[in-house]
């Protein structure tokens, strides 16, 4: 079980561009935590985290990304979570957690 | 006829993964379709998480698979702090925390799930998902 991250700054739209691949659970989450506060730490903006290639998440994953929702928001800017796969939609789903990020 | 599979994994976060995949394992050989075993991985996780992340200076916690007719029961045993269940709040789905949202995941997603948990006396979690034919 591991993650790999992709991440670019997206000039043209003024976007952090976050590409999971693999799991995010208890042994990944504090790794993504550290390296999206790394991005924002760059730049505040918006985040857009393209999960077609995440596999898995669990509540330790759901609660980094609730703790930098709230960083982002501060800043007026928003988490957008697009490209889900099923099982991940189901869990954004039943957690409400489809209605505070920005689902594409 | 029952089956049981019994591990006992280190309290590390990176063995949560073996409980999760062998629960996969033998879900699929039961004949879950692909979504119940994505709940029940899931839900799997999320036990083991809190053993993991409750389990104080234990070492080690338990975790056992029970397969009986169409019903898969897990049970995740740890001795570790333990935590009032009457301090249990469900999370607030309006403005979700950061921490909380593990015990509503697993009730989310099985068909029977008890937490017995004392303060000082670990936590035992049984949850049931049961084979729709």
């Amino acid at each position: 079980m591991s993650l790999k991250m992709n991440k670019q700054f997206q000039d043209m739209d003024q976007f952090w561009s976050v590409e999971l691949i693999g799991d995010v659970d208890i042994q990944t989450s504090g790794r993504l935590k550290d390296e999206l506060n790394q991005l924002l730490d760059q730049r505040e903006s918006n985040i857009n985290i393209d999960c077609a290639s995440l596999s898995y998440i669990d509540s330790t994953g759901l609660g980094v990304l609730i703790g930098v929702l709230k960083r982002v928001k501060k800043n007026e800017n928003e988490i957008l979570i697009s490209n889900a796969q099923q099982n991940i939609i189901k869990l954004l789903t039943i957690t409400g957690l489809d209605k505070i990020f920005v689902m594409k | 006829m029952k089956d049981c599979i019994s591990l006992t994994l280190p309290t590390k976060s990176e063995y949560v993964s073996v409980a999760r995949l062998t629960a996969s394992v033998v879900a699929n050989n039961m004949g879950f379709d692909i979504e119940s075993i994505e709940d029940i991985k899931v839900a799997v996780g999320e036990a083991c998480n809190n053993a993991v992340l409750h389990g104080a200076c234990q070492t080690e916690f338990d975790i056992s698979f029970t397969v009986e007719h169409s019903e898969f029961v897990v049970d995740v045993l740890d001795c570790g702090n333990g935590f009032s269940i009457d301090s249990y709040n469900e999370p607030d789905l309006m403005n979700p925390g950061e921490n909380g949202l593990g015990i509503f995941i697993m009730k989310s997603l099985m068909d029977d799930v008890t937490v017995e948990s004392k303060v000082g006396n670990g936590t035992k979690i049984r949850m049931v998902k049961r084979l729709v034919v």
